[in-house]
């Protein structure tokens, strides 16, 4: 009993087992291992110095300013024409009637 | 390997580490790629791409935490857990194809099921050794996944419980319950191999 329950919790797998586990060793990590890492480090480290113009974060926030400026720039003008005088109404209601008068008379009646 | 001197210099390549010494880096890297690479490969049943980009950022993960590492434990405990952490998420996204997989296996009757008996005659004469290592790595890549790091960390690392414990978030005697379970597993999947390994 007490054997049992010291192979359980204290000795872990048993004798048994970790003879048979023993035979399937973990796999070495391959000889490129350590310079494959180091390349992925130095690649890692080149985009975060040379890449903060390249983010796509900047990029959002340029195009957005961009089509705001567009947008003000096109509605400036617009607005500012839309402030016609007095005297231009009236020459246009007048054109209008004349316009209306003519159709009139032209139609006989 | 796992010496008072061996840790010291580990703590020190650590320091250099976090000023930004690749040479230190590389030497970390050296050191411990075998355990990292293999710990990952036992998790994830086999070797191919996904083993090595996975211990690669285990070890990235070891460079960007460099200047917040704080000499709590031994340098092999704390980068066990980081690799757990990452294993554990790989199967969280990506790698629940592959424990599906497991299950399927599970399931299939070709696996020892019921022909123990016949196994157990012929193992110990007629097994090559090829064999005898697929059905092992078949019954570990079988277990759950926390059974199967545990087995791994005391069997391959030799790592005691208490630190098999840090490593896995757990308590002792949690450790010690999932270690006989996976000991009932495998007892239960290779118990006709028994005696063909010596």
């Amino acid at each position: 009993m007490s054997k049992e329950r010291n192979e359980q919790g204290q000795e872990g797998l048993g004798r048994e087992l970790e003879g048979l586990l023993a035979s399937v060793p973990p796999p070495k990590a391959p000889a490129w291992f350590a310079a494959k890492t180091l390349a992925r480090l130095r690649a890692e480290k080149a985009e975060q110095r040379g890449g903060w113009l390249r983010i796509p974060q900047w990029k959002w926030l340029a195009a957005g300013l961009g089509i705001a400026l567009l947008v003000f720039g096109i509605l400036r003008p617009e607005r500012s024409s839309l402030k016609i005088s007095d005297a231009e109404v009236y020459a246009a209601l007048n054109a209008l009637v004349q316009e209306d008068e003519e159709s009139r008379w032209w139609s006989g009646l | 390997m796992g010496t008072g001197q061996e840790e010291t210099r580990d703590e020190d390549l650590m320091a250099q580490i976090a000023k930004g010494d690749e040479e230190a880096f590389r030497q970390l890297i050296e050191r411990h790629q075998d355990r990292v690479y293999g710990t990952v490969a036992k998790m994830l049943g086999g070797t191919g791409p996904d083993v090595e980009e996975l211990a690669q950022e285990i070890f990235l993960r070891v460079w960007r935490a460099a200047s917040r590492y704080e000499v709590k434990a031994k340098f092999t405990t704390w980068l066990m857990t980081i690799t757990r952490n990452l294993v554990f998420t790989f199967f969280d996204s990506a790698g629940k194809k592959r424990e599906k997989l497991h299950e399927t296996l599970e399931t299939e009757e070709d696996f020892m099921g019921g022909q123990g008996g016949s196994l157990k005659r012929t193992a110990a004469d007629e097994l090559s050794g090829k064999e005898l290592a697929e059905a092992v790595e078949k019954a570990c890549a079988e277990l759950p996944r926390t059974q199967r790091m545990v087995v791994h960390l005391r069997q391959y690392e030799g790592m005691e419980f208490e630190e098999i414990a840090k490593v896995m978030g757990m308590s002792l005697t949690a450790v010690k319950a999932l270690m006989f379970r996976a000991r009932e597993n495998l007892r239960e999947k290779l118990s006709g191999y028994f005696g063909a390994s010596n």
